[in-house]
């Protein structure tokens, strides 16, 4: 079930009435509700998977019984290497078993040993990236004895399924996420009405920003061999605010819904694009996922411990690791040793955490110096997106030489007219959406702060307005979220 | 939860008054070009706006013609009329049968005519139908119908028009409208014909095409079909001629045939009837009055021959 998508808005209501009416007075028939409103809401998609989850959910709850009362070391880490390859093992099967299959035939070409062989026609489930990452941190942590393992297998299935964040996360901890399910929710007026704000802005995001730059950057990519210079940075531009939108508005949505919920979730994007080096960058993109890298690999692997040639190994290993969860392919590879290369300068020259604060708090402007970084670390994330939005590495490569040729200062081109003047109506809705996003970048979500002291109905008329925005300018087709492929 | 429920109740109908403010301002002063989820296009090409002001003072039509713009630009009411036959054609802008529902439901019984033409082309089978639900939204009367089409095609963009449509009915917006009879190469025959005048027309080459019919169209042809069976009015379906450069970009127009042959009587007169693509077309879809006058005769010939099945063998006389 999409969030964008008429059977949400059916879907929504009916398990908010059920949860918060029906099953209150009980917490495991609330937590029950949860499992099967979560299992509906994946199942909606493709019912067959949902046999995954739950084999995921009964291999970690066990591991994690057996990890609370086992004391061998030895048998402790075997319990452990079970759930990882369990999960790393599906993982792996359903998303990169093509990749490997692919490159492994085409290096013994190479060596002149051509094989002939055949790839599987495999159907990624719906965000097995991110729920295998949410169980694994379970048994991790209960291997590291930072969490008990938990004996309700009703709050650990909520826990694994939990339907706002079971296809595109943000990937939770088990130590944050799973206390919540033990204890009784009580409605909260001031946390359901933001969650409702937060909601709406990131259907914003969602369907008035990322669905209408998609339509430019995909018609750009698509036909990038026909176009010039200045389009193909047009439309790796659009690209940078489409996953932007599409990402961040699904972490909305998702954060949103929980609060309806009395549920927290954690943050997962925190204005990156104002960001001042691409160390910020990544403390503001995809938050969960960073994060879950640092703690549960690079840490691990020894940190910025252990000399120079130690951190940029490790550097090098989780920025390229974190490009190959994207995705099976060398593009998504290149661009995270690109950001890897992009980090490495500040992390050598210990400048990798300068910027921790918000920029420019407090004022209205950003210094010159604070602009012209953010301006630069921006160019920098749009140039490694080409190679994440790319079909394949070459295609990348034609695509910024075509950028570095003269034709960079022609006119951009568009298919049509209309086209054209979409493409204008889109920069114009999006310029609009930084402004806001801009004035709103000290609260967790833009318009979290924004208007929230003016009277009622200056903020009324400001959430509807958005709610016009939404209505004029939205695609009329339910498109799905990028991150669903991952 | 109480003063959550409430505030939502609120919100809502606040929100959904300053909605249809908005919408009524924005239709008003920003072109529907810089509002992709809005359009309101009255007096759009084909006549429409005059075509169902003057359809509603006609009463007991002996045969209706519907369809899209191939109806508007094939059926010549102005020449069938002197065969003594009294008719009315009744076609849409890219109307497709869920907008022929509409118009059949809204209109049928004061036409009340003893045969219904239904031009059938693929193309409207195959598209959802936004384009012309906004021509009927903005240039026809707001009723029950004109919801039950928004709500069949599913898109924002009828919401919207049809919000604006309502407060436009309201305030009496269109009543002003002025429509001229002759707009470029066009002239409004009364009776809903709209001829073009003779031109020479440069093919261009189309790519192949494979016809597969839209769920939502089919049922909506359906039920067409079987309103006319329920008031015992004959449909006749016709393919009108479209260029045969167009024509001979579908690959499956058996399968097209057969599912209307299925139906009804069925005449395809791309089959039968030979045009030019320069001489009697004026784009790749519709004819010039060249062939529209080719075509004519053919059509009269079916209709006197229907005749004969009609009751009394005659049908109802002309008003004079």
């Amino acid at each position: 079930m999409l969030f964008n998508s008429i059977d949400f808005a059916i879907f929504l209501p009916i398990v908010f009435f059920l949860y918060w009416f029906v099953t209150n007075k009980n917490l495991k028939l609330q937590n029950l509700l949860i499992v099967v409103a979560s299992y509906l809401f994946y199942g909606w998609w493709d019912w067959r998977f949902l046999f995954l989850i739950l084999f995921s959910t009964i291999v970690d709850y066990s591991v994690g019984m057996a990890l609370n009362t086992e004391s061998n070391q030895t048998k402790r880490k075997v319990l452990l290497w079970t759930s990882i390859l369990v999960n790393l093992g599906f993982l792996g099967f359903f998303k990169y078993y093509n990749f490997f299959l692919e490159n492994f035939v085409t290096a013994f070409s190479f060596f002149g040993n051509p094989i002939n062989t055949q790839g599987l026609n495999i159907i990624l489930p719906v965000g097995i990236s991110f729920y295998t990452f949410q169980t694994l941190s379970y048994t991790i942590d209960i291997y590291k004895r930072k969490l008990t393992a938990t004996k309700d297998f009703i709050a650990f299935s909520a826990f694994v399924s939990f339907f706002p964040q079971l296809v595109a996360g943000p990937i939770e901890r088990a130590t944050h996420l799973l206390p919540q399910f033990y204890k009784r929710r009580k409605f909260d007026y001031a946390l359901a009405v933001d969650g409702m704000r937060q909601i709406l802005w990131g259907l914003f995001k969602k369907v008035v920003i990322a669905d209408n730059c998609a339509e430019f950057a995909n018609q750009i990519f698509n036909n990038s061999a026909d176009m010039n210079g200045s389009t193909l940075v047009l439309g790796a531009i659009f690209f940078t605010f489409q996953i932007y939108g599409d990402f961040s508005g699904y972490s909305d949505i998702a954060i949103g819904t929980s609060r309806l919920f009395g549920f927290d979730l954690m943050q997962n994007f925190n204005f990156p694009y104002f960001s001042r080096d691409i160390a910020e960058f990544w403390r503001r993109w995809h938050i969960s996922l960073s994060t879950w890298f640092r703690d549960y690999l690079y840490i691990p692997l020894g940190g910025s411990r252990g000399g120079t040639w130690m951190k940029v190994r490790n550097t090098f290993i989780i920025f390229i690791v974190s490009g190959f969860w994207h995705g099976a392919n060398w593009t998504f590879i290149v661009w995270g040793a690109l950001n890897a290369i992009y980090f490495l300068p500040l992390l050598l020259t210990n400048n990798n955490r300068n910027n921790l604060e918000t920029v420019a708090k407090g004022k209205l402007f950003p210094s010159l110096k604070e602009l012209s970084f953010m301006l630069l670390t921006f160019g920098l994330t749009v140039f490694a997106w080409i190679f994440f939005r790319a079909e394949n590495i070459s295609h990348a490569f034609n695509y910024i030489s075509e950028i570095l040729s003269i034709s960079l200062f022609e006119i951009p081109k568009f298919e049509s007219p209309r086209d054209a003047r979409v493409a204008l109506i889109t920069i114009i809705l999006t310029c609009i959406f930084v402004l806001i996003e801009w004035l709103g970048r000290e609260g967790q979500y833009a318009i979290e702060n924004i208007m929230i002291k003016k009277p009622k109905i200056v903020r009324w008329t400001f959430y509807t307005l958005i709610i016009c925005f939404i209505s004029l300018y939205m695609k009329s087709n339910e498109s799905p979220f990028i991150y669903f492929q991952f | 939860m109480k003063k959550f429920i409430i505030q939502f109740f609120f919100f809502s109908l606040f929100s959904f008054i300053t909605y249809i403010a908005v919408i009524f301002i924005i239709g008003s002063i920003i072109p529907s070009e810089f509002t992709p989820n809005m359009s309101y296009p009255i007096g759009s090409k084909g006549n429409l706006y005059t075509r169902l002001n003057e359809v509603k003072s006609v009463k007991n039509t002996d045969v209706l013609f519907v369809g899209s713009s191939h109806a508007i630009r094939s059926f010549n009411t102005f020449d069938i009329k002197t065969m003594g036959i009294n008719c009315f054609n009744l076609g849409t802008k890219s109307g497709t049968p869920i907008q022929v529902l509409t118009l059949l439901k809204r209109y049928l019984n004061q036409l009340n005519p003893e045969i219904l033409v239904f031009e059938v082309y693929p193309d409207t089978f195959e598209t959802d139908g936004v384009e012309a639900a906004l021509h009927l939204l903005a240039n026809d009367k707001i009723d029950k119908y004109s919801f039950e089409m928004t709500f069949k095609s599913k898109n924002i963009k009828l919401y919207n028009t049809l919000v604006y449509g309502i407060i436009s009915d309201i305030l009496k917006l269109n009543d002003s409208h002025k429509e001229d009879k002759v707009r470029g190469n066009d002239t409004y025959f009364s009776g809903g014909y709209v001829e073009r005048t003779n031109s020479y027309w440069t093919p261009r080459k189309i790519k192949s095409k494979h016809i597969e019919f839209k769920e939502k169209q089919l049922l909506a042809f359906i039920e067409i079909i079987e309103l006319l069976k329920s008031k015992k009015i004959k449909p006749l379906l016709v393919f009108a001629p479209v260029s045969p450069s167009l024509y001979e970009s579908y690959i499956n127009i058996d399968y097209f045939d057969s599912v209307m042959n299925s139906y009804a009587s069925y005449y395809n007169f791309n089959k039968t009837l030979k045009l030019n693509d320069s001489l009697h077309f004026y784009d790749n879809n519709h004819m010039n009055q060249r062939g529209v006058d080719e075509f004519t005769p053919k059509i009269i010939e079916i209709l006197l021959k229907e005749k004969t099945r009609t009751h009394n063998n005659v049908y109802k006389k002309l008003p004079k």
